[in-house]
């Protein structure tokens, strides 16, 4: 880790100001500080977010509740009334990381963290994501990685968050030059889906504010698989929500993590859900139009099978 | 012949680690704790490049760097590496930060045209680049036969033929591997994170061409090192040399990312296992190609001790015909150590994979198949108890038969450990001191096995004391020596010596004070009859209070999702003969820590190796996967207490067994074979037959 | 070194920015509290620190640490490098393992990925912290018990995990003992002895999972 200033931030502006072109927002910490300790990234300063005010609250609200950028993964797993209003969110940050990174990660932080792709994170092998000219996944061990992208690099997005808030078809406000920037998901994470050196669409200096997620989805769940138990990577994530109206799905939407760039989503299933009552059988064709377009490669073809069950899974969690 | 107390008050008790409150507390102070006066901190630059020429090393601009008191390459350039992450140079400097500085601006010039190899598979094949220049990176077979195997399969009614794989794997103590150096006129001194502070004395001392005499080791805590930790490292030396530049002591403990790298490994095997049985269920024929890599290593050693990649086969059971041929793969990457029941648990895994595929191809059940073919009668005990306790009979379905997505199977295997017996060199002393207090002094190190603990059982025992009132000191070269702990051998080291210093000071008390028992009430009035002189006794290891070999089974119940690939461990009987027990307590820690070591390596753990790079492509706990809290089994430790054994060791055979049998409970839930471990989910899918073909880009 | 002269900043130059802002320095040796330390964050809010050392004042068990820090120092190298409290280990300096777990206003954090300079104003318990006046506490005790330890290098860690569970969480299940200690990772598998100790220190009786068979 490089020398670096650092300062702490009272406002948003003065935040963008302090952070200048070559500079880092400081919340959390854990995705940041592997970054800077690994030399993947170099921060002049470090801009202290955490006292900006009123981005830390839970706010409920008719049409939509509100996630201050600074709400902490683990006020998200404790927040019993959002519990209830999104069991799939609450679920989602059950099974983030540990308690102690729980205790101090960010939502703003979960979503803008970086790449976990090996090749990425090794500091002796400059991949495309850092302006080397190679993917070594696409060559070599690509057991972790994307089952879909749009560009050479095959890295994907892991945020459980993110896949849960693209479900629940959320949307992140960005202070961007200064004006509030509304995006979901895919607008979020689109870059990523063109671009192999970004790891989403947000700019330097851009700070996600809040998200707001809407309310008419009241059913919702998170599942993902990993190796381990606990405190480990989803090799699959999934989320669901809709609204279950007279045992009939309404306005559904299935996203899935770790297998593309961005928070996986096909409009054409969710239309298809649209109004179904679901079953196997029904849960089981929505999983064939979301994995129909798979490339697997040579180590992560795994992934589709264990896509398909946790989509049908998830799905059926919704009925109650 | 020495024998032990018959009607014991601690021995086989339940007594309380004696050091825990030091450790509970944070005043335990670990290699990694030592803040010697004036002390800084040291770092280690790594080779980048698998395979290189080291053409020069100018350290000019490291030293530059504010706060930096010492820069040392490991050799003068020109040098060759053969592995990434191979030592190039180190520094000392007053923090961490001005060491990471320093590291980066040291300017190392390298040929990096020489080509390499990181997989065995790839290593083997003859056009493979070689990690020596001048030999084949596979050694020569190494082969040993009995009767005519290949006849002998055309008499078998069943044979089974499959090829099981198991990774490297790295040792990853919670503390990694390093110490503070002090280097001055009187000699060095050492506060070593090692398991064995002789065979870091003896290392510094060559390495750094001092006397033995001047060279001090210091081991009061160290966290964890399962044979990786016996002498000093690279680090080890690095530290002092650069004490010696810097005139002050250097802290030199690795980083996580180095500990994966360069300080040791269990060898993969590549097992091509041929089997087959009579009809009567008993073996008859056998055959292994076994290959696998111990690192940088040729020919069939390991360049950091171990004995290469090869594992004791036949294992367990006596087969009447067989043919053994196996090699060691050099390949560019880290050398290995010892780890754990070097050879063993590989070993294991395979047989009793074997053993459960031919099982089910004879159709029987692979308990039963087990009992007939072998011939050790502990181990049959312990089959039937654990059975019994694990509730097989009643839990054993056809492989493949349990209903539903999630299915359950069992699954169990054997072991063997053919140490455990003790050192005979050990030896020990006590001080007896006219107020009754006594201190016990080894030159052993306690790994976190409990070996304070045993020591102050055995002489709370022998003299009629609690275990409160023993002082107990080791991790000194000061003291009496005696061996690493490695093996399983210091609990059966350590035991006799203090049982032969207490009865020599008991002995001695007794002719000096003329009580006729100076054990328990007579105790602080017999040392109050030395006057002003404390009593120093001393003691050697006694044959007859230890033994070896040891035996275990265990046996496994998983959950595996058939759809998702996942296997969950349910529960885990572990059933162990260790003669006398010593500590129950510490000795069940033991057991559950090689279980749970074991299930690590059925499930998880793996090196990976990235064959574009060179590099090792998970160098942390994040991608080096060991087992969590959340992953844990029920486990059930049975011990058979055989006292007349004397003390056997236990840390070994308590690995040994856990993967084979978790990997045939896997086999017995879906029915089919998961040849490699460790079991991922991508695997099991795999082996179920679920996974498509990868899409030509 | 990198030349600040060489900088560039987007938007309103940072050392411009920081001029309007007229903050003067407070010497931060004259900090005694917490509290002091809070406002002395706030005085410092939006002053450009670093990259050398700057006075940095941590609470931690209740007594205040006056050190000279770079911002890049975390808390657990602050913690075992630049004082004496080496009760958190150093695993991995990655957030991984949690033998560096400390307590920050009572929530259990890693150390090895928080910076020093940030943990200011904020109530720093380390397993040195525990024992009041010499007596072990219940969390302490139940690992002494129930050998919760071998090597022991863990063991801090999850004294600190488990600690922090049971105040929020008193009498815990098995399934949310687990989920509050995954993050702390223990080598030499003492983890079915932590569980035994997280019940004694609970209060709750588990069985003895141990069983010994007299050879006939």
């Amino acid at each position: 880790m490089n020398a670096f200033e650092y300062a702490t931030a009272l406002s948003p502006d003065s935040a963008r100001s302090l952070v200048g072109n070559q500079g880092a927002y400081l919340a959390g910490g854990n995705d940041l500080l592997g970054l800077l300790k690994d030399y993947l990234i170099n921060a002049d300063i470090l801009v202290n977010i955490k006292s900006l005010p009123g981005l830390n609250k839970i706010e409920p609200g008719r049409r939509h509740w509100t996630l201050g950028t600074l709400v902490t993964i683990a006020e998200i797993e404790d927040n019993a009334g959002l519990a209830q209003a999104f069991p799939g969110l609450h679920d989602a940050a059950m099974e983030i990381a540990s308690p102690q990174i729980r205790n101090v990660a960010t939502v703003g932080g979960n979503l803008a963290q970086h790449s976990r792709c090996w090749y990425f994170r090794h500091r002796d092998t400059v991949c495309l994501k850092r302006g080397g000219d190679l993917c070594y996944a696409r060559e070599s061990d690509n057991r972790y990685h994307s089952l879909f992208t749009g560009n050479t690099c095959i890295s994907p997005v892991v945020s459980s968050l993110a896949t849960t808030f693209a479900a629940l078809d959320a949307t992140a406000i960005v202070l961007r030059n200064g004006k509030e920037t509304p995006m979901k998901m895919d607008a979020l994470y689109h870059r990523a889906w063109e671009n192999p050196l970004a790891h989403n669409s947000l700019d330097p200096g851009d700070l996600i504010l809040r998200v707001e997620i809407p309310t008419s989805r009241r059913s919702s769940a998170y599942m993902q698989v990993s190796d381990k138990h606990a405190f480990d990577w989803a090799l699959v994530s999934c989320a669901a929500a809709a609204d279950v109206v007279d045992g009939k799905l309404a306005h559904p939407r299935v996203a899935l993590g770790s297998i593309s760039p961005v928070p996986h989503q096909v409009e054409a299933a969710n239309q298809f859900l649209n109004g179904k009552t679901l079953d196997d059988e029904t849960a089981s064709a929505a999983a064939d139009m979301i994995l129909k377009e798979a490339r697997p490669l040579e180590h992560n073809a795994y992934k589709v099978p264990m896509a398909h069950a946790l989509i049908r899974r998830t799905l059926l969690k919704l009925k109650g | 012949m020495s024998s032990w107390p018959s009607n014991p008050k601690y021995i086989s008790g339940s007594v309380k680690r004696v050091d825990a409150p030091a450790k509970v507390t944070g005043r335990a102070r670990y290699a990694s704790d030592i803040q010697a006066p004036g002390w800084l901190y040291g770092m280690i630059l790594r080779s980048k490049w698998p395979s290189a020429k080291i053409l020069s090393v100018n350290l000019d601009k490291a030293l530059k760097v504010p706060g930096i008191k010492a820069a040392v390459a490991v050799r003068d350039a020109p040098f060759n590496v053969r592995f990434y992450g191979e030592e190039i140079a180190a520094v000392a400097g007053t923090s961490k930060q001005a060491c990471l500085d320093a590291l980066r601006a040291i300017e190392v010039k390298a040929d990096v045209s020489k080509d390499f190899v990181v997989h065995e598979s790839d290593a083997i094949k003859e056009d493979s680049p070689r990690v020596w220049e001048d030999s084949a990176n596979a050694g020569a077979p190494r082969a040993h036969n009995k009767g005519d195997a290949e006849s002998a399969f055309s008499e078998c009614a069943a044979v089974i033929e499959g090829f099981y794989t198991t990774p490297v794997l790295i040792h990853n103590p919670m503390e990694t591997h390093g110490s503070t150096v002090s280097w001055t006129d009187e000699g060095v001194t050492s506060w070593a994170s090692t398991q064995g502070i002789s065979s870091v004395q003896d290392g510094l001392a060559g390495a750094l061409q001092l006397d033995r005499s001047r060279v001090r080791v210091l081991t009061d805590f160290m966290g964890g090192g399962f044979g990786s930790k016996f002498g000093p490292g690279a680090e080890g030396v690095l530290a002092a040399r650069l004490s010696q530049q810097a005139k002050a002591p250097v802290r030199l403990m690795l980083t996580r990312f180095d500990q994966n790298l360069a300080v040791g490994n269990r060898p993969s095997s590549f097992q091509k296992i041929k089997m087959g049985a009579t009809s009567d269920g008993k073996l008859h024929a056998f055959q292994i190609e076994n290959y696998g890599t111990a690192g940088i290593g040729a020919g069939g050693d390991s360049g950091g001790g171990g004995g290469g990649a090869n594992i004791p086969s036949p294992y367990l059971y006596k087969v009447p015909n067989y043919r053994v041929s196996q090699t060691s793969v050099a390949v560019n990457a880290g050398s290995s150590r010892a780890f754990r029941a070097p050879g063993h648990p590989p070993a294991s895994y395979g047989m009793e994979c074997a053993m459960d595929d031919l099982a089910v191809k004879l159709g029987m059940d692979p308990l039963e198949f087990r009992l007939l073919n072998d011939s050790s009668e502990i181990r049959q005990r312990e089959y039937k108890t654990g059975a019994e306790k694990f509730g097989w009979k009643e839990k054993y379905q056809k492989p493949g038969s349990s209903p539903g997505v999630i299915k359950t199977g069992i699954g169990c295997a054997g072991a063997a450990w053919p140490g455990g017996r003790g050192a005979s060199y050990t030896t020990g002393e006590a001080q007896i001191n006219p107020d009754g207090s006594v201190e016990f002094r080894l030159g052993v190190q306690d790994i976190g096995t409990g070996t304070k603990t045993v020591i102050a059982v055995v002489a709370a025992e022998m003299l009629g004391l609690t275990p409160e009132q023993i002082t107990v000191k080791v991790g000194d070269t000061n003291f009496p020596p005696g061996p690493g702990s490695g093996g399983s051998t210091t609990c059966p080291s350590v035991s006799p010596v203090v049982y032969d210093i207490c009865a020599n000071a008991l002995q001695q008390l007794q002719a000096k004070s003329g009580l006729p028992d100076a054990r328990g009430d007579n105790w602080f009035p017999a040392c109050k009859k030395l006057g002003v002189t404390p009593l120093k006794v001393s003691g050697q290891w006694q044959e007859g209070l230890a033994s070896g070999p040891a035996y275990g089974v265990q046996f496994a119940e998983v959950d595996v999702d058939t759809e998702t690939g996942l296997v969950t461990a349910k529960k885990i009987v572990a059933v162990h003969d260790c003669g006398l027990i010593i500590d129950r307590l510490t000795l069940a820690s033991t057991i559950n820590g090689g279980v749970i070591m074991g299930m690590g390596y059925a499930l998880y753990e793996e090196r990976v190796m990235d064959s574009l790079s060179g590099v090792v492509l998970n160098p942390n706990f994040e991608t080096y996967k060991v087992s969590g809290i959340s992953d844990m089994p029920d486990i059930e430790v049975v011990l058979i207490n055989m006292p007349e054994r004397g003390v056997v060791g236990i840390g070994e055979p308590a690995t040994v067994p856990t993967a084979g049998a978790i990997a045939n409970a896997v086999a017995n839930a879906i029915g089919v074979r998961v040849y490699s471990l460790p079991i991922t989910p991508a695997k099991v899918l795999a082996a179920l037959g679920k996974v498509p073909a990868p899409v030509p880009s | 070194m990198k030349k600040p002269e060489e900088e560039k900043f987007g938007i309103v130059s940072r050392r411009e920015f920081i001029k309007g802002l007229g903050v003067t320095a407070i010497s931060t040796v004259a900090a005694q509290t917490a509290a002091v330390a809070q406002e002395l964050e706030k005085a410092n809010a939006e002053k450009v620190i670093g990259p050398g050392a700057v006075p940095v004042t941590l609470s931690v068990n209740g007594q205040n640490l006056q050190l000279q820090l770079e911002p890049r120092v975390t808390l657990l190298d602050a913690l075992r490098n630049y004082s004496s409290l080496t009760g958190a280990k150093e695993g991995c300096d990655r957030a991984a393992c949690g033998a560096c777990t400390v307590l920050m206003d009572g929530r259990p954090i890693y150390s090895c990925q928080k910076l020093a300079i940030e943990a200011q104003g904020h109530q720093i318990t380390t397993v040195e912290g525990l024992a009041a006046n010499g007596n072990l506490s219940p969390v302490q005790q139940a690992f002494i018990d129930k050998d919760a330890l071998q090597c022991g290098y863990c063991t801090p860690g999850f004294i600190m995990s488990v600690t922090a569970l049971l105040q929020k969480n008193p009498r815990p299940t098995l399934a949310e003992t687990k989920h509050a200690c995954s993050g702390n990772l223990c080598r030499c598998g003492t983890q079915p002895h932590i569980l035994q100790a997280v019940f004694q220190a609970a209060g709750v009786s588990m069985a003895d999972k141990t069983e010994v068979i007299k050879h006939v």
